[in-house]
């Protein structure tokens, strides 16, 4: 065991290493743009280059002209495209800016694409194309003249219940001490280090599609109907994703005008789109404003908060992520009153990106729990402990289960939290004032609508098929430990196949969905497969499970046992006369309609949970934060950073430290370092390389320490499991903050915080 | 690209095929075939340049555009795709290789600059069915990678570090490790790692291995 593979304790799983390790330090994991295919012909993009407006012209002539170019595709010659709306889920169109214009609805809008023999060429043939626009006033984001704002509670059915539950106004007059203050949080990028690539290739009316993607089924299902083919003529793999964090969950424009290229071409069509065409051709996490009335009791008791959200989309799209719905979920608040604002802007449609709701909206209710334990002069773990729930303040229902103090007192005492001194600017080392701050954690436990397939052959050997995804989430591993698990036999004899719509369907890879999702299929498939050999071994006129009552019998070290009796597989196979078992499941949420297999088929995935069950669902952490803050130069280091959580089964503790350790260094660099500029006059992003957009890099690492804290949650879906990808990231930005309040005295309420905000 | 840098690419071109054929110069004329090449007439840019790269102990010659990147040139023309191309401008790392024993950033690099040069990619470092590198078996041990993506460029540059004398601490290594961005993040993990397979690494250089 090391630091990378925690012991496993109560309700956790084997820290198996990752079924798809070696393929990935090998350089043999083939992603979707290193699939061999015969003779590609090569895409570039054209963007636009204005944000608003109208293409007056294309000049083809010098581009045509470049030795090796095929084919240029314009809003002129791609009109059979068909147009997919856009749809907040799982399954829409990224986007309703499909068309490459002649209307310009942003910057960065694929207006063009050049097909070449070379991808030298192409690139060449692109910069060549001469556009000539009539360029409007664009407004790029709030305050700018243009701008249009919507209550989303008038927009959608989704919508119409928002938080809000006894009277904030009178309860805020009673507080003894209230907080009211404005948070905000810029536009951030996925940025997966893997570039968005399409790959087409045709045989005959069928096409394939290379494409990162985190949901096979919803791609093919969207490709197809915007080349208007059927569904059955369409195949998408994706065996790895490099990275996506949202970013590839649903159909962008690129993919269909690449399989209308190939086909128009007869010629297989590979495009590589660059790293700045990337912040514009995808989606992206819009920038977000809050105001809270936060108010308590002088013993800490809260008595009323009110949360209004604005949110930045796009002109044509009501993209929202509204996460009052958790945030009203946290704490006992007595009243709640929310509401989300969208506004609409001259830009690209935002998407989903890690974390949607809760990362902007929790930033800001965890942050003004902080301002509130200051001003009452109470601990702000003791005052979280003092307002924990075990029910919703909305509905009454009770949650599943919530372990959130004992994150709390678990990450408390790891972090020696009992050394604070509480006042602010009192701790130092030497130039350096240090802060420390701490903040919660939550994400929804989503379940959702899933398949699988597993086969088990008489020499033990297993083989799970399910259209899923493994972004590093470990998904390989983990499914194939379920299988591993249920079937008895060891890890090593499991092979877990996903990435392929040629596969059983899996939901879309968001929500952290996938390990309770596909584990619960695969327990399905893996239950019939005992009931048959049970059956089998039970019922037999001889041998030494003859007569045992099946309930008795259990699967295990390659064998079918009950108490004091055993026989091995081979033999159970001999008396079905059969080689090998192969069973396909089906699993849905409890209330999920009666046709959600079907839609999950046609690309249509259900998930519930959160706060839509019988119970609430969620999953919780604490998370500590040590800043360090130079006295004359104000810059912020993170030396150290603790968190703990709890996430109902932990299947492999490698692959859920990793996954929140990732999550846990997102969350400091959504604090400190991430924001996408934009130009204020001609809403453009700035900064669209890596160089400009500020990742972390290893030097800005230093220690970060997991804890799993044992929890066990049997109402969250068979698996047990509560998803953990999108939950290290949440709150963190927070715990930074209020670390950098608690360093400095200083109270920066809009992200990220760069020195110069400091000084 | 966005339309409106255009105006800036017929200078940018000329200057890529300059820095080209000033770098390609001096390695030309100790390459073992570039001696009559580098004496003939200048040449039609649109030609297709012979090259001729030792890729993990292969020779390979082949004919490119004379813009082609060492990046494609191994993805597109050799079918080496354990290189990735994160960015295209030197600011990822996920095209580290190692040319002469160094590391350098493949998507930089134009592929007729480093003719007759010796390169290592993470394919040259162990074979199907073989054991792994102990840089790579780290890599797997520390569970140093999440998407993978960025991970054949981590090794590389990892292996690079330690021939460098450049992991000698954790601060070190974070420095120098520094070019090669992992969007998991999995940082701490990657630390680890190249301190697990550091004594190995450097064995295996002391015995003229990768």
């Amino acid at each position: 065991m090391s630091a990378a593979a925690p012991q496993p304790l109560a309700n956790m799983g084997a820290p198996e290493p990752r079924m798809d390790g070696r393929a990935k330090v090998t350089g043999e994991a083939r992603y979707p743009s290193d699939m061999p295919v015969s003779n590609p012909a090569f895409a570039f993009l054209v963007t636009s280059a204005i944000a608003k407006g109208r293409i007056n012209a294309i000049d083809q002539m010098r581009a045509r002209a470049v030795p090796g170019v095929l084919d240029i595709f314009t809003h002129e010659n791609t009109g059979d495209l068909k147009e997919i709306k856009f749809a907040s889920g799982g399954a829409g169109a990224s986007t309703s800016i499909q068309q490459l214009g002649p209307e310009v609805f942003h910057d960065g809008q694929i207006i063009a694409m050049v097909v070449a023999d070379t991808f030298e060429a192409a690139r060449e043939a692109a910069y060549a194309l001469k556009v000539d626009y009539a360029e409007a006033p664009a407004a790029p984001s709030f305050d700018s003249p243009g701008v249009e704002t919507e209550d989303v509670t008038q927009l959608h059915d989704s919508a119409k219940d928002i938080p809000s539950v006894g009277d904030v106004e009178a309860a805020l007059a009673g507080a003894d001490v209230v907080v009211d203050a404005q948070y905000g949080t810029p536009t951030q990028h996925h940025n997966p280090i893997e570039l968005f690539t399409t790959t087409c290739v045709w045989n005959g009316d069928r096409l394939t599609v290379h494409e990162p993607s985190q949901f096979m089924y919803g791609l093919k299902n969207n490709v197809a109907r915007k080349l208007d083919v059927g569904p059955e003529q369409v195949r998408t793999i994706s065996h790895f994703v490099g990275g996506a964090f949202g970013s590839k969950a649903q159909l962008t424009p690129r993919t269909g005008l690449v399989a209308f290229a190939a086909r128009k071409l007869h010629r297989p069509v590979k495009l590589v789109a660059t790293r700045d065409q990337g912040f514009t051709i995808a989606t992206y996490r819009a920038e977000t404003r809050h105001r809270i009335r936060l108010g308590a009791r002088r013993d800490g008791k809260l008595v009323g908060y009110e949360h209004e959200g604005f949110e930045i989309t796009s002109r044509p799209d009501k993209y929202f992520v509204a996460g009052v719905e958790d945030a009203a979920r946290l704490y006992a608040y007595g009243a709640v009153k929310t509401k989300v604002n969208i506004v609409h802007a001259d830009r690209n449609t935002p998407g989903f990106m890690r974390s949607p709701p809760v990362v902007p909206y929790i930033y800001a209710i965890e942050t003004a729990m902080d301002e509130l334990a200051a001003k009452l002069g109470m601990d702000p773990v003791e005052f979280r402990r003092v307002n924990d729930t075990t029910t919703d303040p909305i509905s009454g229902k009770p949650y599943s289960s919530r372990s959130l103090m004992q994150c709390y007192d678990q990450a408390a005492a790891a972090f020696r939290w009992m050394a604070r001194d509480p006042h602010p600017g009192s701790m130092r080392d030497g130039d350096w004032l240090i802060g420390w701050g701490c903040a919660t954690a939550v994400y929804p436990t989503h379940f959702g609508s899933a398949t699988a397939r597993v086969r088990l052959l008489a020499n033990g050997d297993v083989r799970v098929q399910t259209a899923a995804h493994d972004l590093g989430t470990g998904a390989y591993t983990v499914i194939g430990q379920m299988a591993a698990e249920r079937l008895g036999v060891p890890f090593s004899a499991v092979k877990t196949e996903l990435g392929d719509s040629e596969l059983p369907p899996a939901s879309v890879a968001g929500g952290s969905n996938t390990t309770a999702s596909c584990c619960s299929a695969v327990m399905k498939a893996c239950h019939a497969i005992r009931a048959k050999l049970f059956h089998a071994a039970a019922t037999a006129n001889e041998g030494p499970l003859a007569g045992q009552q099946i309930s008795g019998l259990t699967l295990r070290d390659g064998k079918v046992a009950a108490e004091g009796a055993e026989e091995p597989l081979a033999e159970t196979f001999k008396r079905l006369g059969v080689g090998a078992i192969e069973e396909y499941a089906e699993s849905a949420p409890p209330g999920a309609p009666a046709d959600a297999i079907a839609s999950l088929y046609a690309g249509k995935p259900t998930l519930s949970g959160g706060a839509h069950g019988k119970k609430l669902m969620y999953a919780f952490g604490a998370e500590f934060v040590e800043v360090r803050v130079h006295k004359d130069t104000c810059e912020i280091r993170v030396p150290r950073a603790v968190g703990a959580f709890a996430g109902g089964r932990i299947m492999n503790t490698r692959t859920a430290h990793s996954q929140l350790m990732g999550g846990m260094i997102w969350g400091i660099s959504s604090a400190l370092h991430e924001a996408t500029e934009i130009d204020p006059v001609r809403a453009r992003y700035v900064n669209d390389n890596l160089a400009d957009y500020l990742v972390p890099v290893n030097a800005d690492v230093q220690a970060v320490d997991v804890i799993l804290v044992p929890e066990v949650d049997p109402d969250v879906n068979p698996a047990g499991v509560k998803g953990l990808g999108e939950l290290g990231n949440v709150g963190t930005a927070a715990a930074v903050s209020n670390a950098v309040y608690h360093a400095t005295g200083r109270r920066i309420r809009q992200l990220p915080i760069r020195l110069e905000k400091l000084l | 690209m966005s339309n409106n840098r255009a105006s800036f690419t017929p200078s940018r071109r000329k200057f890529l095929m300059t820095t080209a054929s000033s770098a390609a110069g001096p390695v030309i004329a100790r390459a073992f075939t570039g001696e009559a090449r580098a004496q003939s007439a200048p040449r039609n840019q649109r030609e297709p340049v012979g090259v001729r790269l030792e890729v993990n102990g292969h020779v390979q010659d082949l004919s490119l555009d004379v813009r082609t990147t060492l990046l494609d040139a191994l993805r597109e023309h050799l079918g080496l795709t354990g290189s990735k191309k994160g960015c295209d401008q030197g600011q990822c790392g996920a095209c580290t290789v190692l040319v002469d024993g160094r590391r350098v950033l493949g998507c930089l690099t134009l592929a007729a600059s480093v003719d007759g040069r010796s390169i290592t990619t993470i394919e040259g470092l162990t074979s199907p069915g073989q054991e792994l590198h102990p840089m790579q078996q780290a890599f797997v041990d520390q569970d140093a990678f999440q998407c993978g993506y960025c991970t054949s460029g981590q090794i590389m540059s990892a292996i690079g570090c330690v021939h460098e004398g450049h992991a000698e601490n954790d601060a070190d290594i974070r420095e120098y490790m520094s070019g090669n961005l992992c969007r998991c993040a999995a940082y701490p993990n990657i630390v680890a790692a190249i301190k697990q397979a550091k004594a190995a690494t450097q064995s295996r250089l002391a015995s003229k291995e990768t």
